[in-house]
């Protein structure tokens, strides 16, 4: 059997398994009750189950028919998604049984991942990098204050772009953080820390 | 007349200093962010929400929805002078408008464009204040089967007229529901879904998913495709059109109201849609098809008056019935839960002064859209030219303070980004965001209604079939479906689609 329709036949993969994995999940860990009374399961073990089968008629579409949408273009592929997931998996049980705070666990992780996105799926650098700036904002706030996660986030985000200039990033970063400080600590008083946890 | 009586007091409210100023920002943002391309007004509000929380419900509303009809204003800019859309919904306006531009005549494309939508913000205005409270009436009587009927009419509309693959756009409206049953069922208090991580058994919120999938998503789309903008660097000037242009295409404008006032009330309608809708009736229409593609003034009046219209009669379902039509409602919804406003027929009656306020302050609203946009049309001319190695990462800087402000945890800046993962990977495979999101906020509601609804029945599921209203929503979404999926107009709706790729 040839793949016709990639974009189909992995949007298919997608909605399938997703769809299945709801669905037992649901049965496996809630009630189902009755139709009168439905219990927690029933309503997920529905769409589940009708997910599933659209994923399944997804896939059947892209066997048969050619897609008129063009060829897929990603800049990872299935085995990528895994070995990302795996990371994030094995930095969750360190984090348990070596004792580490799950922040900063995640935080590794996400580094980890940047660094392999750079060196071996260049193409991936935008889609990895924006999203690890976001990640690392988040992360960095208790810690870093609002300076170290600001600057953690336009620093590693801007790498995500086309073009790099040291200079016309730190004034981007300067601005951004007194903006941010002025109209979001100042003006609407939302508590964020300024300062990394260590100075202050 | 109870209407003028009601309008008149929505005025009297709007126009209290403090909701000028808010109506102000909330146009001045639409504006800035509708000349932006690469920023949605669904990413701008999604962004806004958590400082709304501060505001008074009205205020919180009117600068929400003023970025809204707002954004459609300052499309159209972009989509003259660069030939980009700024807004989704000015995609047709770059085929007339942009030719226009070059043969010298921007001046009157843009003022046809903003006086066009003033017009049809004006009409539409009227016609959300004439029709939402009968509507709201009959809405107040339905019963849990009808709702539940009415929102599966809702989210089959909402595919219908998504573009692309019918069946994908379910899967993502099903999907949207799973992701939406995350958290604790209100009914057994059972955590569902949760995978033993405390911070989702309240659910995800909504606008992490609105930002992650519309937001971040869209800034790495962006990335990739690369900077290449041509700026139409004229100067503009004969802002005021001909009294031959006004000849041509006031009646455009009165056509392009009227169907995107329609095509707004629709579920999964909106701006998007009535622009499209427009510009096909004007081709149809005109005795010089053959103008249109090189500068036809009609083929820039008639959808930007229908895209002002749609953007404002969308409002509709969702304050009548509480029911979103397209994902920007969806955020209404949103910021009215923020305020501890249970969104639905009731509104009307136990806040009028929110209701028929933010009816007064859209006509407010739009009368500043045309200052905003005419005589200041040179400064959203220079903020073109700012590119986009500065605008993303300050985009992403407000975007990651909005969610991180929610609830102070990086928890949720987390789910913003893997989202933002998910709507990459659905915008390659070709699976629309928008039923996602639409499924995402009706899920729980969605089951509510189902179990409300079996329970009154004892289990009775034709409950649906038989009651009538009820019956006449399923029949209509069947009807729906049936219609998409005929060959004969499935080709013409593709056709339709298509115009927006080139």
């Amino acid at each position: 059997m040839k793949i016709k329709s990639p974009k189909d036949f992995w949007s298919g993969l997608m909605f399938t398994a997703s769809g299945l994995f709801f669905a037992i999940y649901a049965v496996a860990h809630y009630q189902m009750g009755t139709a009168v009374r439905m219990g927690p399961a029933y309503f997920p073990t529905m769409l589940g189950g009708l997910l599933a089968v659209l994923g399944v008629v997804i896939l059947a579409q892209s066997l048969a028919f050619v897609g008129d949408e063009g060829k897929l273009h990603l800049p990872f592929n299935i085995i990528d998604i895994a070995i990302a997931v795996a990371i994030y998996v094995a930095a969750g049980y360190m984090a348990k049984f070596a004792g580490i705070s799950p922040d900063w666990v995640i935080l590794g992780a996400t580094a980890v991942i940047c660094v392999l996105t750079v060196i071996y799926r260049p193409a991936a650098r935008g889609l990895i990098l924006i999203s690890a700036g976001c990640v690392a904002y988040g992360y960095l706030m208790k810690p870093g204050g609002l300076v170290g996660a600001t600057a953690a986030l336009v620093y590693i985000g801007a790498l995500g772009g086309h073009e790099f200039k040291w200079k016309e990033v730190t004034i981007l970063y300067v601005i951004l953080m007194l903006f941010s400080w002025l109209v979001f600590v100042k003006g609407l008083s939302l508590p964020f820390p300024i300062w990394p946890a260590y100075f202050g | 007349m109870e209407i003028f009586a009601n309008l008149w007091m929505g005025f009297g409210v709007a126009i209290s200093l403090q909701n000028i100023f808010y109506c102000f920002v909330g146009v001045l943002l639409g504006t800035l962010i509708g000349v932006l391309p690469g920023i949605g007004p669904v990413a701008t509000i999604a962004m806004l929400l958590p400082i709304t929380f501060n505001l008074n419900p009205l205020s919180a509303l009117i600068m929400l929805a003023g970025i809204y009809y707002g954004a459609q204003y300052g499309g159209s800019t972009t989509a003259i002078l660069v030939n980009i859309p700024g807004e989704s919904s000015s995609v047709v306006t770059c085929l007339d408008g942009y030719q226009m531009a070059r043969q010298g005549r921007a001046g009157p494309a843009l003022a046809v464009a903003a006086l066009g939508s003033f017009f049809a913000g004006c009409v539409a205005t009227l016609i959300i204040a004439v029709a939402a409270p009968p509507l709201a009436e009959v809405a107040l009587k339905f019963g849990p089967s009808e709702y539940f009927s009415l929102m599966v009419f809702g989210l089959i509309a909402a595919t219908v007229l998504a573009h692309g693959s019918l069946i994908k756009a379910i899967a993502m409206v099903v999907m949207g529901l799973l992701l939406g049953i995350i958290g604790t069922d209100v009914n057994s208090g059972v955590l569902r879904f949760t995978f033993d991580i405390p911070e989702l058994s309240d659910g995800i919120g909504f606008v992490i998913v609105a930002m992650g999938m519309f937001g971040t998503a869209e800034i790495i789309a962006n990335l990739e495709q690369g900077e290449a903008r041509e700026i139409f660097t004229k100067k503009v000037t004969n802002l005021w059109p001909s009294k031959q242009d006004f000849k041509d295409c006031w009646a455009s404008v009165l056509r392009g109201t009227a169907l995107g006032s329609m095509l707004g009330i629709l579920p999964g309608g909106g701006a998007l849609l009535a622009s499209f809708g427009a510009y096909t009736v004007e081709k149809k229409v005109s005795s010089h098809p053959e103008r249109f593609g090189k500068g036809a003034i009609q083929g820039v009046a008639g959808p930007e008056s229908a895209n002002n219209a749609g953007a404002q009669t969308s409002f509709i379902p969702m304050l009548t019935l509480g029911i979103p039509g397209n994902a920007v409602m969806a955020l209404m919804i949103g910021a009215l839960m923020i305020q501890g406003i249970a969104p639905g027929p009731q509104v009307m009656n136990e806040k009028p002064q929110l209701f028929w306020g933010l009816i007064a302050s859209m006509w407010i609203g739009n009368l500043m859209l045309v200052v905003l946009n005419l005589p200041l049309i040179g400064m959203w001319v220079k903020l073109l030219t700012v590119p986009y190695r500065y605008l993303f990462p300050s985009i992403l800087v407000f975007m990651a303070i909005g969610v991180y402000s929610l609830s102070n945890n990086p928890f949720d800046v987390l789910i913003m980004a893997v989202f933002g993962v998910l709507g990459y990977i659905c915008a390659k495979l070709e699976c629309e965001p928008a039923p996602m999101i639409l499924g995402f906020i009706l899920g729980p509601l969605m089951e509510e209604n189902l179990r409300r609804a079996m329970l009154l029945s004892r289990g009775d599921p034709t409950v649906f079939f038989t009651k009538p209203i009820s019956a006449a929503f399923m029949i209509a979404s069947l009807i729906l479906l049936v219609i998409v999926a005929l060959p004969a107009i499935r080709k013409k709706r593709d056709e339709a689609f298509a115009a927006e790729d080139a």
